[in-house]
């Protein structure tokens, strides 16, 4: 009878808080919009598949082996790891509450040896790090995941439209106020009280305007790795919600004669413009702004890599198995940031909020650049392109030849947004290195 | 208002990022630019550079070089001929 109670008692129903449950479900609300609604199913699979396999109970995937022990280790064990981190357990309070009170000095306040004297414990008594924990000490930890990828749309990445205009590089910048508007809100936000963020998340929260999964991940992992599985989700779900939020928005700012202007056709870019564009645009980066190296110099990479046509192979891994391999390690490890205790908070549901607002405002931002270079300029520019600026590429581009297309069944406007689009992804990586620099 | 120099930093922020990211792209603009003007502008210089280099070269490969020219274009000349037949 003792033993069907020890297995009864392990078993995860008997284990399941409230809080897993509700994270479960919430795992399987995104793989159902992954899978039925095609939301960026390549992310939002793995990630809400990741959100499930971290919300198992008792299993502790994505978490260290210093918390699974404080977790699930025996109290015999409990007693020389409190030791270990310099506290002293209440002999009176039940094991529950040594948990909790270990929990808290291992999470802040105990001092790096201390904690690693702990860990050394737990994996001596036979814990080990959790899968996904693992893969996201790995992917994104290090930073690696988020920067392969950023090679990979690199090395997809045809900068001919903007080569051939480079003026709309201005609208890709102009679309980056979605990022600087959204961080002052969640400043305004937690000066107001309602919420409480730091600067630095709130950099973090603003750079989901950028529309761009990669750096979101890179920005969230260096100034605000609390919040990343909330801001990742925000990030993709939103992506894919771009012919959804834009149109409205594109429509309200302009009028109908505005959406019918024709532009000129690009002029061809010959391959050593192509080439060169990479090399120049890493230089400016040296020169001006190094911490946005690590994005910037991977994203270059891919793109020489493409452009110089003499290593194939290579500019095909990147753009095909490595970025796909990348990806499910990547989603994985966004999962496991989907535990219940961090993401079942007031504060993912600000950081849903404000996202949506960074789009809105972002898309606004390059609809009215685009309306302003047309007062000044003497090429016509169509200020539907100017909502491209957003990176989410190609999304955004495919959504202003679609409303583009609705004013004017013979202007094809696809080719001129790839321009705005590619230069908000640079715009995106610029804004990217100027908070880490400021905040890092 | 709970902290206003937390406010204040995020204006601080805003501006300095708009303005940072608004400066490199116009920096960009201007060398994209320029850099399409010049390829534009010397898009024969890439051969005369390879003659440039030729003539560095030993005579003997040059005059290997005149050697091929000739087979090639006695060879086009034949198909040409052939073809017209």
């Amino acid at each position: 009878m003792d033993n069907l109670a020890t297995l009864w008692e392990g078993s995860g129903l008997y284990n399941l808080e409230l809080g897993q449950l509700v994270m479960i479900l919430v795992g399987l609300l995104l793989l159902y919009l992954a899978i039925y609604k095609k939301f960026e199913p390549l992310l939002l699979v793995p990630i809400g598949f990741g959100g499930i396999l971290a919300n198992i109970p008792e299993a502790g995937l994505a978490l260290s082996a210093l918390d699974q022990a404080i977790e699930v280790a025996k109290p015999a064990v409990l007693q020389p790891m409190a030791a270990a981190l310099g506290a002293t357990l209440d002999p009176s309070s039940g094991a529950d509450a040594w948990r909790e009170s270990l929990k808290a000095i291992a999470h802040g306040g105990a001092a790096p040896d201390q904690v690693r004297a702990a860990r050394d414990i737990a994996v001596g008594v036979g814990y080990s790090d959790g899968m996904l924990y693992s893969f996201y000490t790995v992917a994104i930890g290090s930073g690696v995941a988020p920067l392969l990828i950023f090679m990979g749309v690199g090395a997809m990445t045809d900068f001919g439209p903007l080569l051939a205009n480079p003026r709309t590089l201005f609208l890709g910048a102009a679309a980056q106020f979605g990022i600087f508007a959204t961080l002052f809100g969640a400043v305004a936000l937690s000066s107001m009280g309602l919420m409480d963020f730091s600067l630095d998340q709130a950099a973090a929260i603003g750079i989901i305007g950028g529309a761009d999964g990669p750096t979101s991940i890179y920005v969230a992992s260096v100034l605000a790795p609390e919040l990343l599985g909330a801001i990742a989700v925000a990030a993709y779900a939103y992506m894919a919600l771009v012919p959804l939020i834009q149109p409205p928005i594109m429509r309200l700012l302009t009028t109908q004669k505005e959406r019918q202007i024709k532009m000129t056709q690009l002029r061809p870019v010959s391959k050593l413009e192509k080439i060169i564009f990479p090399l120049m645009l890493l230089i400016l980066v040296a020169l001006f702004l190094p911490d946005a190296a690590p994005l910037l110099g991977m994203f270059c990479f891919g793109n020489l890599m493409r452009e110089c046509g003499v290593v194939e192979r290579l500019s095909d891994t990147a753009q095909n198995s490595l970025i796909n391999i990348v990806t499910i390690i990547l989603g994985l490890s966004v999962g496991s940031k989907l535990m219940a205790g961090s993401f079942l908070t007031l504060e993912t549901l600000g950081i849903l909020g404000l996202g949506i607002v960074a789009f809105g405002i972002g898309t606004s931002a390059g609809v009215l650049m685009a309306k302003l270079m047309n007062l000044v300029s003497k090429m016509p520019i169509n200020p539907l392109i100017g909502a491209a600026g957003v990176s989410a590429v190609p999304m955004a581009a495919r959504v202003a030849n679609k409303v583009g297309l609705e004013s004017n069944p013979h202007n094809f406007l696809l080719m001129h947004a790839m321009g705005p689009n590619v230069a908000g992804v640079i715009g995106s990586a610029v804004a990217a290195g100027v908070m880490i620099k400021y905040l890092g | 208002m709970e902290d206003p120099g937390l406010l204040q930093d995020g204006l601080a922020l805003m501006a300095l990022g708009m303005g940072f990211v608004f400066v490199f792209l116009t920096v960009l603009v201007v060398s994209v630019t320029l850099m399409s003007k010049l390829i534009g502008r010397f898009q024969p210089v890439p051969a005369a550079v390879s003659t440039d280099k030729n003539t560095h070269k030993p005579a003997a490969a040059s005059s290997q070089d005149d050697e091929v020219m000739a087979v090639i274009s006695a060879a086009v000349h034949r198909y040409r001929t052939t073809r017209r037949r």
